[in-house]
């Protein structure tokens, strides 16, 4: 009897914090989406049912946000598994202080993602920028370049700074995946005469896949909640904003608690998606 | 072709890192620069003269600044402290359970748990503000630090429930055989042989603490709870931004999560690779 309630009293702690503090939200989120619900007119709280989604993917605004995540999700994902196979590439050679090299490739990962984006920004401000600078003394250009003036260039700094920061991650889950991979695999096919090409195509690629699984799956969830570094780049300003600022925006600086929920139903119902590859991947490797 | 190989080798590693450690070398060397070489568009990129002033304001508390920075870390090295006394008990408790024994509901249990990996905090957070205003628990660290438990929960007892299936059953049935009870079995067999992914765990606890922003930018946001990074924010959008001392205030951010990940690399290495690929 005692060793049937047992398990269960272990879990309690974690079931009432998840519960009150996870699961309890993400259905009362759902709830408001469905309601009419300003802060400035709190007598005028109202069930509208779908109105509020219909409002939403209506907007130019909603859109503009969304084609700015969907750049910033591109720009991340490519990059970042591209990179962080070579870093990982980098790592897996056997030198003297392959250690310390490791500890510093995890910086970015370890660091503030906000003070992350702060350092950029120091690198490519307009007046005191490093880049301009360098291009000034180079004589590549005569007047500072306004990297963060603009949509796209801001963007894209935005998705580099991200991609920063996930390059760590996804190059010691490819450097798992390498180190997995039996050495006698490689001898193997060396004496049956496969060069290094064909050897990478028919050997390691397939072998990484489900490890690249999980490093761009994650990726692409840390792409798509990016928040601290468009902040720290451009302020609250609207010029780089992506879906989870314009929520934050709408929720908390223009105090419309139903349209911000279902601004965030919707970056839900993307990471969720993405998400089910996640645990797919995940629970592969579980299996053997 | 060795030659060329190690050539390669040491150009790529040379880019790598220029790319990594620059923007923090770039800020430092701006901390120290005096504000009014920093805007001169003929100047080169090291200062004339090295001050040390931005340093010696923020880390005084009698300064304006400094007491505000040095609150902002004593604010996030309470929340670290918070977050791991109740974090890594429930995780260690909930572990324990999820692989040690069979009980109804128990695959249930684990993939609800992995599901809330992937939540955006945005998800939850409009009813946690409401229920922070309702029961009064703005701008409360111990408050703040559970919701950020409720996010590491997943990550951790993920972790520590895998290494725990990792040992062995039959010690833990020798102690029992020798008369240890259930508790004391965990105590002396289990905890001592996991401690390098508890402390795995602990770190990312620490590191993600540290880090955080958002969260406290709505649940914390008072002079005497706000976390390091919204502090360093504020020093980036005041009216008169005073860029030398803000890259300083960045440069002190960044020292004790840089130094915690170096001398711990070992078990913060370990523990990521285990968290995304032994699942």
């Amino acid at each position: 009897m005692k060793n049937k309630i047992l398990p269960y009293l272990l879990l309690a702690p974690m079931i009432l914090i998840m519960g009150v503090l996870v699961f309890y939200p993400i259905i009362a989120t759902f709830s408001y989406s469905l309601k009419k619900w300003k802060l400035t007119a709190p007598a005028d709280i109202r069930f509208v049912g779908l109105k509020n989604y219909a409002v939403v993917l209506t907007s130019e605004s909603f859109w503009y946000s969304f084609r700015n995540t969907v750049f910033i999700l591109a720009i991340v994902v490519v990059l970042t598994t591209v990179l962080g196979f070579l870093v990982s590439v980098l790592l897996n050679v056997n030198v003297k202080g392959a250690g310390i090299l490791l500890a510093i490739a995890i910086l970015p990962w370890a660091l503030p993602p906000y003070v992350n984006g702060i350092l950029w920004k120091f690198v490519f401000s307009s007046g005191y920028g490093f880049m301009n600078k360098v291009l000034i003394g180079l004589g590549l250009i005569s007047q500072p370049v306004e990297w963060l003036g603009s949509r796209w260039s801001l963007l894209l700094l935005v998705s580099l700074v991200v991609t920063w920061r996930s390059i760590p991650f996804m190059a010691l889950v490819c450097l798992a995946g390498r180190q997995s991979i039996p050495e006698g695999l490689y001898e193997a096919a060396r004496i049956d005469g496969g060069n290094t090409g064909t050897i990478f195509r028919t050997i390691t690629l397939p072998l990484m896949l489900p490890f690249l699984g999980i490093g761009i799956t994650s990726a692409s969830v840390t792409a798509i909640n990016v928040f601290d570094e468009i902040i720290a780049l451009s302020g609250y300003s609207d010029l780089g904003k992506n879906i989870l600022v314009e929520s934050y925006l709408t929720t908390f600086s223009f105090l419309d608690f139903g349209k911000g929920s279902a601004v965030t139903y919707l970056v839900m119902f993307f990471a969720g998606i993405l998400g089910v590859f996640y645990l797919r991947s995940l629970n592969k490797e579980v299996e053997y | 072709m060795k030659v060329l190989k190690k050539i390669g080798y040491i150009i790529a590693l040379a880019l790598f890192l220029t790319l990594t450690l620059g923007p923090f070398i770039w800020t430092f060397i701006l901390s120290v620069t005096p504000e009014y070489a920093m805007m001169e568009k003929t100047s080169g990129l090291f200062p004339d003269m090295v001050i040390y002033d931005n340093y010696r304001e923020l880390l005084t508390e009698g300064t304006q600044r400094g007491a505000l920075l040095i609150t902002g870390i004593k604010n996030a090295l309470k929340a670290v402290g918070a977050a791991l006394l109740i974090g890594i008990p429930v995780a260690m408790m909930s572990a324990y359970a999820l692989s040690r024994m069979e009980f109804k509901g128990r695959k249930l249990i684990k993939n609800l748990l992995l599901i809330t990996m992937i939540i955006p905090v945005m998800a939850t957070i409009i009813p946690l503000f409401r229920l922070f205003v309702a029961r009064q628990w703005l701008d409360d660290i111990f408050w703040l630090s559970i919701v950020y438990v409720s996010s590491y929960l997943p990550m951790a007892t993920w972790l520590i429930s895998n290494y725990f299936s990792t040992i062995p059953k039959e010690l833990e049935e020798a102690a029992l055989i020798d008369g240890c009870g259930r508790m004391a079995s965990f105590l002396r067999i289990i905890v001592p042989s996991s401690y390098p992914i508890i402390l795995s765990a602990a770190l990312i606890m620490f590191l993600n603490t540290w880090s955080q922003f958002q969260i406290p930018l709505i649940l914390a946001s008072s002079l005497e709870t706000k976390p390091v990074a919204i502090v360093v924010s504020e020093f980036m959008t005041k009216d008169s931004v005073q860029y030398g001392l803000t890259a300083a205030a960045g440069i002190i951010a960044v020292v004790p999560p840089a130094a915690t990940a170096l001398i711990f690399r070992r078990f913060l290495i370990s523990g990521m690779m285990r968290g995304s690929v032994k699942g």
